[in-house]
C-alpha cells in the first residue's frame, strides 16, 4: 500500500521535474556546450576550446563590467540587509498604522523593476525631472545634484533605488524570523538583567541565523545578476560605465558573439557562486550539518 | 473503489498537465493552414505603419482564397530576427535587413524581379544592391532623409535666411542663437542610437562623399584602413569629435546632452526652447503631433561641411525594405503578395501613413506638408546625397558607436582617443 502511494506521488511530481529539466537543466547543459564554441547565431558552431574564457580576461569592457557589478552588489546586498532588518524590527514592535506602513514598504517590490527605473529617471532627470522642478520652485535649483552625471553618483542612485524597491522583501523574511523567536527568551534575558542592546545581540541575532542566511544569499544572487533596473535607469551608460555583466551578456549575444556570451554567463555563474558559498559557510550554524 | 477513482483522476490530471506543457513545443504549423491556404508571415519593426499595412493585408487576403498573410510586429525587431534565424524560424517576408544575413545566404535573391526594379528610382535600386555580390536581396518602397530640422523663425531672428554650409559659419550661427537665450542644437544623448546616427551622417558622410557611396561601402565591407582612416588624429572622426566637444564646452548644445531623451527634444523644439535638431524624416510625425501648427515653421538643411574638401551632406537613403527568406517554401506566394503591396494605390496609402516619400517613380503621395516636401527636394538637389552604412561590422552596431560618443561627451576621451577607440571597436567588431 505504502509503495503504491509513493509511486503515485512520484508520478505526480513528474511534470515539475520535466519542467525543471526542460527549462533549467537542458539550457544549462546546452549553454555549457555552447560556451566552448564560436557560434554567432547564424553559422554552424565550431569548437574553440577555452578560447572564449581566455578572451574574457583580455576584454577591458567585460572586466570593467565585473567591477561595476561587484560594486553594485556589495552596496546593494549590504544595504538591503541592514535596511530590511531595521524595517523588520520596527514592524515587529507595536505602533499605530503598522499595517499601512508595512504595505508601503512592501509595495515597491511588486512593481516591475523596469517601470521603477523609468519612474526614478523621470524623478531625477537633470534640468527636467520632478525633483529638479521642485527645487526650482524653491529657488534652490543650483543645489540640485546631477544624480545621473558621474559613475559614483549613478552607482549610488542605482543602489538606493534597488534597496528602496526590495527592502520590503528582505523585511518579510526577517519579520518571519523575528516572530518565530519565543517571547520567553526575551523575558528570561530581561530577568537576567539584559538591556535592549544585549537582548538584540545575544537573543535576536543568533536566532535570526536562518533568515540572515536566506537574505544574504538571495540578495547576493539578485544583485550580482542585476539587469532591468540598470537597463531602464541608465541603459548601462554613459558609455558602458554602469553596464552590468548581465547586460553585457545580452548585448554580446545579440552582437553575433553568442558562444562568447554564454562563456561570460558561465563566468558570472562562478562569480555569483563564490560569495554565496562563502556567506553560507560564514553564517553556518551548529547542527546545520 | 474510491481510491481507484482518486488514482485515475490524479493520473488524468497529470496527463493533462504534461500534454499542456508540450502543446506549444511543436514546430510551428507554417505553410498550409487548416483551411488549405498558404500562410505567410510578414515580420516588421515599423510601428508607424502597422495599421495601414494591416489594411493592405486585409484587402489582399480578401482578394483571393489561396494565401493568408499575417503581420508580426516586434518592437526590438533587429534582435528578435536574430533569434528567429538562430532557431530556423525565419518569417517568410521581413523588413529587417543586415549585411551579415545577406552574407550568410538568409535572403532570397530578388535581382530577377524586373516588375519592381523597372518602377524603382535607379539610385534606390543602387542602395538596395549588395556591394559584395552585386545582387539585390531587398526591395525598398520608400526613401528617407536625415539632416537638420530647424526653427525658421529663430534663425531669422538672428539674421539667417539660409542655413550655413560650413562648420565655421554654423558655429557662428549657434553662438548668436545662444546669445538670445535659446539652446542652439538639441542632442538627445541618452539614446545611443541618436549619437550613432551623428557618426553615420557626419564623419561617415565625409568618407562616402570622398569616395562615393558605393566605393565607401566597399571600403567599409573590406575594412580598407587606408581609405577609412578612423584613427587618424587629424581625420574626419577626430575632427568631428573636436567640433562636438567645442560645441559642448561653449554651451552650444543642450546642457543635459547625456540624459536628454527624444521626447525632451521634441518638446523643446515645438516650444521654441531649441533652434534645431538632427534627425530623420520620421521625426516629423512626432513634431506635428506635439504641435499641429509647427509644420510651417520647420526648415530642413544638410549637415554643413567640416573638412576642407567637403560639401554639405544629406542622407537620402532607402527605407521600408522587404526581403524574402531564402528558406521559405512559398517564394511564389511571397512575390504575389509583394506585387500586391507594391501597387501604386497601396504604396500611396503606405507613404502617407509612414510620412516618407515613395521610392517608386509612379507613386504620387502627399507624405508631408507642401513646404517641407519642397525644402527636402531643394536640399537633396543641392547637397551631396549619402546612403546608410549597412556594411558595418556585425559586432559593432550604431548603438555601440553612440556609446563611444557618450564617453566623449562625458569627458572620458579626448577627440584623438575617441578616434582611436572608434577604430579599435570597428576592427574588433569584424569577424
Amino acid at each position: 500500500m505504502r509503495s503504491k502511494k509513493i509511486g503515485l506521488h512520484t508520478f505526480m511530481a513528474v511534470p515539475a521535474f520535466v519542467l525543471y529539466g526542460l527549462f533549467f537543466i537542458y539550457p544549462l547543459c546546452k549553454g555549457i556546450g555552447m560556451s566552448f564554441t564560436n557560434w554567432d547565431g547564424l553559422h554552424p558552431a565550431q569548437f574553440v576550446g577555452l578560447q572564449n574564457f581566455l578572451d574574457f580576461f583580455h576584454d577591458k569592457r567585460a572586466l570593467h563590467d565585473v567591477i561595476t557589478t561587484v560594486v553594485f552588489a556589495a552596496g546593494s546586498a549590504t544595504l538591503l540587509n541592514v535596511v530590511g532588518l531595521i524595517y523588520a524590527l520596527l514592524m515587529n514592535s507595536k505602533f499605530k498604522g503598522k499595517s499601512f506602513a508595512r504595505m508601503c514598504i512592501y509595495m515597491p517590490a511588486i512593481i516591475s523593476p523596469l517601470i521603477m527605473g523609468y519612474i526614478w529617471y523621470l524623478l531625477l532627470q537633470p534640468q527636467r525631472g520632478f525633483v529638479y522642478h521642485m527645487m526650482l520652485r524653491m529657488g534652490k535649483e543650483a543645489m540640485f545634484p546631477n544624480w545621473l552625471g558621474s559613475f559614483g553618483s549613478v552607482m549610488l542612485t542605482l543602489v538606493l533605488v534597488n534597496v528602496w524597491q526590495y527592502a520590503g522583501m528582505t523585511m518579510v523574511v526577517y519579520l518571519a524570523g523575528l516572530q518565530s523567536i519565543p517571547v520567553e527568551l526575551y523575558e528570561s534575558a530581561k530577568i537576567d538583567g539584559a538591556n535592549g542592546r544585549q537582548c538584540f545581540k545575544y537573543v535576536t541575532m543568533p536566532l535570526l541565523g536562518t533568515s540572515i542566511r536566506i537574505n544574504i544569499v538571495t540578495n547576493i544572487i539578485g544583485s550580482l545578476s542585476v539587469f532591468d533596473i540598470i537597463m531602464s535607469l541608465t541603459g548601462g551608460g554613459p558609455g558602458y560605465q554602469t553596464e552590468s555583466l548581465s547586460i553585457y551578456i545580452m548585448r554580446m549575444c545579440y552582437g553575433s558573439k553568442t558562444g562568447y556570451s554564454t562563456a561570460v554567463a558561465m563566468i558570472l555563474f562562478i562569480i555569483i557562486l563564490v560569495p554565496v558559498l562563502i556567506s553560507m559557510r560564514l553564517t553556518r550554524q551548529k547542527g546545520d550539518d | 473503489m474510491k481510491k481507484h477513482i482518486k488514482g485515475l483522476v490524479s493520473l488524468a490530471l497529470c496527463g493533462a498537465m504534461a500534454t499542456g506543457m508540450f502543446t506549444g513545443c511543436g514546430a510551428s504549423a507554417k505553410g498550409k493552414g487548416s483551411n488549405g491556404k498558404v500562410e505567410l508571415t510578414l515580420f516588421t519593426g515599423k510601428i508607424e505603419t502597422i495599421d495601414s499595412m494591416n489594411d493592405i493585408i486585409d484587402d489582399f487576403n480578401a482578394s483571393q482564397d489561396r494565401i493568408k498573410v499575417t503581420q508580426e510586429y516586434q518592437k526590438d525587431a533587429s534582435s528578435v530576427i536574430k533569434v528567429k534565424f538562430a532557431a530556423n524560424e525565419a518569417p517568410d517576408i521581413m523588413t529587417t535587413y543586415e549585411q551579415e544575413y545577406a552574407d550568410s545566404g538568409k535572403y532570397m535573391d530578388l535581382s530577377g524581379q524586373k516588375q519592381w526594379w523597372d518602377r524603382l528610382n535607379p539610385e534606390m535600386k543602387d542602395m538596395c544592391t549588395d556591394v559584395g555580390t552585386g545582387k539585390q536581396y531587398r526591395v525598398c518602397t520608400n526613401t528617407t532623409n536625415a539632416g537638420f530640422f530647424y526653427n525658421k523663425e529663430i534663425l531669422k531672428s538672428v539674421g539667417y535666411d539660409k542655413f550655413p554650409e560650413t562648420y565655421d559659419e554654423f558655429h557662428d550661427m549657434l553662438t548668436k542663437i545662444k546669445d538670445k537665450g535659446i539652446t542652439p542644437w538639441f542632442i538627445f544623448g541618452s539614446e545611443a542610437w541618436h549619437l550613432g546616427h551623428l557618426i553615420e551622417f557626419i564623419p561617415h558622410g565625409y568618407i562616402k562623399q570622398k569616395y562615393g557611396t558605393i566605393d565607401a561601402k566597399k571600403a567599409m565591407l573590406d575594412n580598407d584602413k587606408d581609405k577609412l582612416q578612423y584613427g587618424d588624429p587629424n581625420g574626419a572622426m577626430a575632427t568631428f569629435a573636436k567640433n562636438l566637444v567645442q560645441l559642448k564646452d561653449e554651451g552650444l548644445i543642450n546642457k543635459d546632452v547625456l540624459t536628454a531623451t527624444s521626447d525632451n527634444c521634441v518638446q523643446d523644439f515645438v516650444n521654441g526652447k531649441t533652434a534645431m535638431l538632427s534627425n530623420g524624416m520620421w521625426v516629423l510625425s512626432s513634431l506635428q503631433e506635439a504641435d499641429p501648427k509647427i509644420a510651417s515653421k520647420i526648415g530642413f538643411a544638410a549637415y554643413p561641411s567640416y573638412m576642407e574638401d567637403m560639401k554639405p551632406v544629406v542622407l537620402n537613403a532607402e527605407d521600408s525594405g522587404y526581403c524574402i527568406s531564402a528558406n521559405t517554401k512559398h517564394k511564389k506566394e511571397c512575390i504575389e503578395f509583394l506585387n500586391y503591396l507594391f501597387k501604386a494605390k497601396n504604396q500611396k496609402k503606405y507613404c502617407e501613413a509612414a510620412g516618407s516619400p515613395s521610392a517608386f517613380k509612379d507613386v504620387d503621395a502627399k507624405w508631408a506638408p507642401e513646404n517641407i516636401v519642397k525644402q527636402v527636394k531643394d536640399v537633396t538637389e543641392n547637397s551631396v546625397n549619402i546612403g546608410y552604412t549597412n556594411e558595418k561590422p556585425a559586432g559593432f552596431s550604431g548603438d555601440d558607436a553612440g556609446r563611444l560618443v557618450q564617453n566623449l561627451l562625458d569627458g572620458q576621451y579626448s577627440p584623438e582617443k575617441f578616434a582611436k577607440e572608434y577604430e579599435d571597436a570597428w576592427n574588433a567588431g569584424i569577424k
